[in-house]
């Protein structure tokens, strides 16, 4: 893993292919100055790199105002007062602003963070190396020029093994249907705060500001929790007007939003699947909902099961299970049985099953494995098969 | 006021101590190491404590009950030659540090060394 970069270090090549490569050839050279791509800059002094930034990586001043340790008025000033003498990090840690730990902790993360976005950027576009500048924060820590190319490279390497997608890096983000469940919560704090602050608008760059993140920490975490099926890219909203197939094919979703609004956030949305939840589908649902005055669990129409009309039957599987006949007669879609926390696929007999639901044992978590995305491993290649097919399509 | 350096050393200045990083774990990134690798490489040894340290900050069963913002204290590993101690940082803004340190099993002492690696981390944060 750290050798890829290691011969640009030993042996720069005088045309550099990539920004690696430059970044190398400057480091033999021992230059000090910026160099400058579409996605940001990478500092160097002596040949060592001392700063990187980039629009895709929030910077130290984004880390301290994100968390509150300073107002945005305050980092401002601080960066007009001080900037132009190269010396805000120091200024910071002199008015006890920040420690020195914190600083160079701050310092170094964003600097690899920025680092990353700009080496790992192959979309050629304009370089250039501006001989002489320097960075405002002003000298905090230097890093061997290799190490960072090799970390830089290893990061993306790590990307794509997570979710070989990286049109999600850059793209607005939203949660997917599954993540409507809260039985499908992703695990970690910071990833369900990401998901919560996933509305189809921000970029992951910009999530990861509007949180005071890491840049690739975010985007790596977007790509979990793509990979678990709970959080897609919006399609195709930015362009505008022609987007319109796009949302249109996800109005069926619509329906489904009508459970995230009930006071309950019980499992009862269903994923909407292929099938639209036409008045037909949603006749059950009132039946059952106006009896359960105990507020226990609402229905919501078009919440399949349908054939699960039975009151008891309603009652019994909010809590457990449900007659088998919902999930087994609809075999083709068990994301309604599991929307309703069934775990009753295997009860065959049972109209009303009992507290105990002793069938969960007999096939283990049949209908949450069954939906394709809940696999912890997913088949990424026929994922990747499947997504250039859609994308194909549009 | 201490930096990473200073931490550094001073995590290897604990009785029996083989090497000490300072590992980003939600990139996998060594960003300081002293001492000998156990796996030869530092940033080998870093990725490999960062799958550690994520398996457990993202299982309910070691953080379901415990404070959102901190859930995790330290890891402690005790193999049949060494300890393997790994201290969480907490840094105001959001950040995701370990301090990692190998401690010989023969030399050492386990709790000395995790109450020492604990003020290390948090004199690194507070100075």
């Amino acid at each position: 893993m750290s050798a890829h970069a290691a011969p640009t270090a030993l042996l720069p090549p005088t045309v550099p292919r990539t920004p690696g490569e430059a970044v190398g050839l400057l480091a033999a050279r021992e230059a000090t100055g910026a160099l400058r791509g579409p996605l940001g800059s990478v500092y160097l002094t002596d040949g060592l790199v001392t700063h990187a930034e980039s629009d895709r990586a929030p910077d130290l001043g984004d880390l301290l105002t994100g968390c509150g340790r300073l107002a945005p008025g305050e980092w401002r000033e601080l960066v007009e007062v001080h900037g132009p003498h190269a010396r805000v990090a120091a200024a910071l840690v002199d008015q006890g602003r920040i420690t020195r730990g914190e600083l160079e902790l701050g310092h170094l993360e964003t600097l690899f963070d920025a680092a990353f976005f700009v080496l790992a950027d192959t979309g050629g576009g304009l370089w250039r190396f501006e001989t002489g500048a320097r960075h405002w924060l002003g000298p905090v820590a230097a890093v061997d020029a290799a190490r960072v190319c090799r970390e830089s490279e290893r990061r993306r390497h790590l990307l794509d093994g997570i979710w070989p997608w990286p049109q999600l890096d850059t793209a607005p983000v939203r949660p997917a249907e599954a993540a409507r469940r809260p039985s499908r919560r992703p695990p970690g704090r910071r990833r369900r705060e990401l998901l919560d602050h996933a509305d189809g608008r921000r970029t992951p760059a910009e999530l990861a500001r509007l949180l005071g993140r890491s840049g690739f920490g975010v985007t790596a975490d977007v790509r979990r929790l793509a990979a678990a099926g709970l959080l897609d890219s919006a399609p195709a909203v930015v362009p505008g007007p022609v987007s319109v197939p796009g949302p249109a094919a996800a109005s069926a979703p619509a329906p489904a939003a009508v459970p995230v609004s009930v006071p309950e956030p019980v499992p009862v949305a269903a994923p909407v699947p292929a099938q639209p939840p036409p008045p037909a589908a949603a006749e059950p649902a009132p039946a059952p909902e106006v009896p359960r005055s105990g507020g226990l669990h609402r229905r919501v129409p078009g919440a399949t099961l349908t054939g699960a009309g039975a009151p008891g039957a309603v009652a019994a599987g909010a809590v457990t299970s449900v007659p088998a006949a919902g999930s087994t007669a609809y075999g083709p879609r068990p994301l309604g049985a599991h929307a309703l926390g069934a775990h009753a696929a295997g009860a065959p007999e049972r109209g009303a099953p009992a507290p105990g639901a002793a069938p969960r044992s007999d096939r283990p978590p049949i209908p949450a494995a069954a939906h394709p995305l809940t696999v912890p491993d997913p088949d990424i290649a026929l994922l990747t098969r499947v997504l250039t097919l859609l994308e194909a399509r549009l | 006021m201490p930096g990473i350096d200073e931490c550094l050393s001073g995590a290897m200045a604990i009785t029996g101590a083989r090497s000490a990083s300072l590992v980003d774990w939600s990139s996998g990134l060594a960003l300081g190491s002293l001492g000998e690798s156990p796996a030869g490489e530092h940033e080998t040894t870093a990725a490999e404590a960062t799958d550690l340290v994520r398996a457990a900050v993202e299982s309910q069963t070691f953080t379901a009950s415990e404070d959102r913002r901190a859930p995790l204290q330290d890891i402690i590993v005790t193999a049949g030659r060494s300890y393997h101690l790994i201290c969480f940082i907490d840094t105001v803004f959001d950040s995701r540090l370990v301090l990692h340190l190998w401690l010989d099993r023969e030399e050492g002492n386990l709790a000395g060394a995790r109450y020492r690696l604990q003020a290390l981390a948090e004199e690194l944060v507070l100075g």
